[in-house]
């Protein structure tokens, strides 16, 4: 497991590259203030735009809207979108983790009903997993949906959830059976309309001054039977593996990008050695992270099983992620001439706690590659 | 099975079997290992590399990482990088770095008949046959690093790439085996050690300590393949660089971890480990460390400017 193959990319995938740093440059419009923590940005046009490009669900099959394109190709498109600043917090829970749940578990019904939105970039999912009383220990889930006639009466609280005042769906990991002697039974997860007048979204603003989390409360919500994704009880091994798709890309260790760039503008063409040195040591840690993704593009590509990888780039990147500002910030002098690192760094430091949070913590993370490493 | 394959089989059989705990010790007092040399040199290890061995430079380094992994008193990667540069010939050949009508910090330099000098600039290698050793001395982890003078009779040959980078490639890979090395040794040690009644494997914090150094050292293994895979290429001193400067960062982080494991056992001479943390904080140090190579990255950042900076990273390779 800690071998990360040695991949190359492709040479066919330059001109995909170099498309998609056309169409950045044309689109500049959607983000005058570029930002690659992949939360920030929260665009529909942008992603409809993406869609077009047929940029969103590439690797799934064409019946379902996709493109049937290589995870490597995709790992080029969001590598080049997110070191960019581009907003795509809109689509990207759709296309990262939604959609490949829905490809790999979701009935026929399903994945014909909601595939072709995601890749058309018109239909938004936000994640349903963490409650009040729910953060990592995610099997003490409360949300109940109760089966009645054709539809499932949900109860219940969801929170910290991204965009759900502006997303189209929440898929939810709820209780269909209540909790026995197995507490990893009995779970489901289940497709919501976050339109659903039943369905109430409030907002939450974070330490940075965004509002894109939420909490979602469901009171006596009747959804249809058939939203349940896939098998009814099959809740707990759908959230475990999905986990791990959303782990080991590259929004895992670019979060901080943007504040590298300024960095370098910031110290110019003759750096200080201590600039240089910083500048250097950011540069490494970001080459060698990226090919440890490619490493697990290329696992993805032949249907290998990633969650050690994945937890691996992961717990590398967001740490990064967060000491990379911290680097940065000692290089660069304070005075009116470094007003654009100030502002880049001020706004990423502010994001930065969330970084080893999203997606799994860092200890649950440690937690997986310790049971990697045979210890657990 | 791949001829690489073989190699790496083969060596960690012949390494196993004689890198114990007695060998180490004695290399460290001074005692070349002429056995080890002799079982090496008749597998034709002191040849990878070189042209004619029907093997390439990213079998030679393969192999630098298992002499690495293993601790392997000898001077391999230099006899092994010698013979590429100038010509394979029996006998043990060396390198170290030139510093005005000296060659400092020689591997094994009192028993080499060829000793290199790498400057760190420019790709002419001073090369001095049957050297005179001017002093003797050892890192900090006891391995032999001697003085040695450039005579008149001193020759010269052109490399085709970078050496300081390329002597530098040796640490990387020397280092990504040594660290996997740490890191087994934390493994066993909190696997089979007993307090509280459990093995401490079965506590989070050890748990979660092994992970960062599992993390840490799957990122060495990565780095130095690809600055290998580099070679050849234009991007090759900068690929180095990032190696060197990523693996050598890694070196802080597994070493404590790992004796923080070990407790007062793992401080002990008697232990192995510090065999293999004395070798990586050493290693870490020798063709520049971290501060000189990430600046050496940054200053190549810096010159193609901001909006360059991620085209230089997004390599295909």
């Amino acid at each position: 497991m800690l071998q990360f193959d040695r991949v190359s990319l492709d040479e066919s995938t330059d001109a995909l590259r170099a498309e998609v740093r056309e169409f950045l440059g044309e689109n500049q419009m959607h983000f005058p203030h570029p930002n690659s923590d992949f939360v920030t940005g929260h665009d529909p046009e942008f992603s409809r735009k993406l869609g077009e490009k047929g940029w969103i669900g590439m690797t799934w099959p064409t019946e379902y809207g996709g493109a049937e394109r290589t995870f490597f190709e995709r790992y080029v498109v969001t590598e080049e979108i997110v070191a960019a600043g581009a907003p795509v917090s809109a689509h990207w829970i759709a296309d990262r983790q939604s959609g490949p749940l829905l490809l790999r578990y979701g009935t026929e019904e399903q994945r014909k009903t909601y595939l072709p939105l995601i890749t058309r970039g018109e239909a938004f999912f936000s994640i349903g997993m963490s409650e009040p009383d729910t953060g990592s220990d995610l099997a003490s889930v409360r949300t109940t949906a109760t089966r009645e006639g054709d539809a499932y009466r949900v109860n219940g609280t969801k929170i910290w959830t991204t965009d759900a005042h502006r997303n189209h769906y929440i898929i939810c990991l709820v209780r269909t059976e209540p909790p026995g002697d197995n507490r990893h039974a009995g779970m489901s997860q289940i497709i919501i309309d976050l339109k659903n007048d039943d369905v109430q979204v409030r907002p939450i603003a974070n330490m940075a001054g965004g509002e894109d989390f939420n909490e979602v409360v469901f009171e006596d919500v009747l959804v249809p039977a058939d939203r349940i994704v896939g098998e009814p009880g099959n809740g707990w091994e759908q959230v475990t593996s999905e986990l791990s798709y959303e782990r080991s890309g590259p929004e895992r260790f670019l979060s901080a990008f943007r504040v590298f760039v300024e960095l370098v503008r910031a110290c110019g063409e003759n750096p200080a050695p201590h600039q240089a040195a910083a500048i250097g040591q950011i540069a490494a840690h970001l080459m060698t992270m990226r090919r440890m993704s490619i490493s697990v593009a290329g696992m993805l590509e032949q249907s290998k099983d990633v969650a050690v990888e994945a937890a691996l780039v992961k717990e590398l990147g967001n740490n990064f992620e967060k000491v990379l500002p911290e680097i940065a910030r000692l290089a660069v002098p304070s005075g009116p001439e470094a007003a654009a690192f100030r502002s880049t760094f001020e706004e990423t430091l502010l994001l930065s706690p969330s970084f080893t949070l999203r997606g799994g913590t860092r200890e649950i993370l440690r937690g997986v590659i310790a049971r990697g490493l045979g210890l657990r | 099975m791949d001829t690489r394959q073989l190699i790496l089989d083969t060596a960690n059989k012949i390494f196993t079997d004689h890198c114990d705990k007695k060998l180490l010790d004695a290399a460290e007092t001074g005692e070349f290992a002429s056995e080890l040399w002799g079982q090496v040199t008749e597998n034709g290890f002191d040849q990878l590399g070189s042209a004619g061995s029907g093997t390439e430079l990213a079998d030679m380094f393969a192999f630098v990482q298992q002499c690495g992994h293993h601790a392997v008193p000898l001077p391999l990667a230099e006899t092994l990088l010698v013979n590429f540069w100038c010509g394979p010939q029996e006998g043990l050949s060396s390198f170290g770095e030139l510093s005005g009508d000296r060659i400092d910090d020689v591997a094994w330099g009192r028993q080499a008949q060829r000793v290199v000098g790498i400057g760190v600039e420019g790709s002419t290698l001073t090369v001095v046959e049957t050297p005179e050793v001017i002093g003797r001395g050892t890192n900090m982890a006891g391995e032999a690093r001697d003085q040695v003078s450039v005579g008149s009779d001193a020759t010269t040959v052109e490399a085709t790439e970078d050496p300081y980078a390329m002597a530098a490639l040796t640490r990387v890979n020397l280092l990504a085996g040594g660290l996997h090395r740490v890191l087994d040794l934390g493994l066993l040690f909190a696997t089979e050690r007993v307090q509280f009644g459990r093995t401490i494997s079965k506590f989070q914090a050890i748990q979660h300590s092994l992970a960062i150094v599992a993390a840490e050292v799957a990122a060495a293994q990565r780095a130095a393949d690809a600055a290998v895979d580099a070679i050849g290429t234009d991007r090759f001193v900068y690929e180095v660089a990032a190696g060197k400067a990523r693996v050598g960062e890694a070196v802080g982080v597994v070493a404590e971890q790992v004796h923080q494991i070990h407790g007062a056992m793992g401080f002990t001479h008697e232990h192995s480990l510090h065999h293999y943390t004395r070798r990586v904080w050493a290693w870490r140090d020798e063709w520049g460390n971290e501060f000189y190579w990430q600046a050496l990255l940054g200053n190549h950042l810096a010159s193609l400017g901001a909006d360059n900076s991620w085209d230089f990273i997004a390599t295909r390779g």
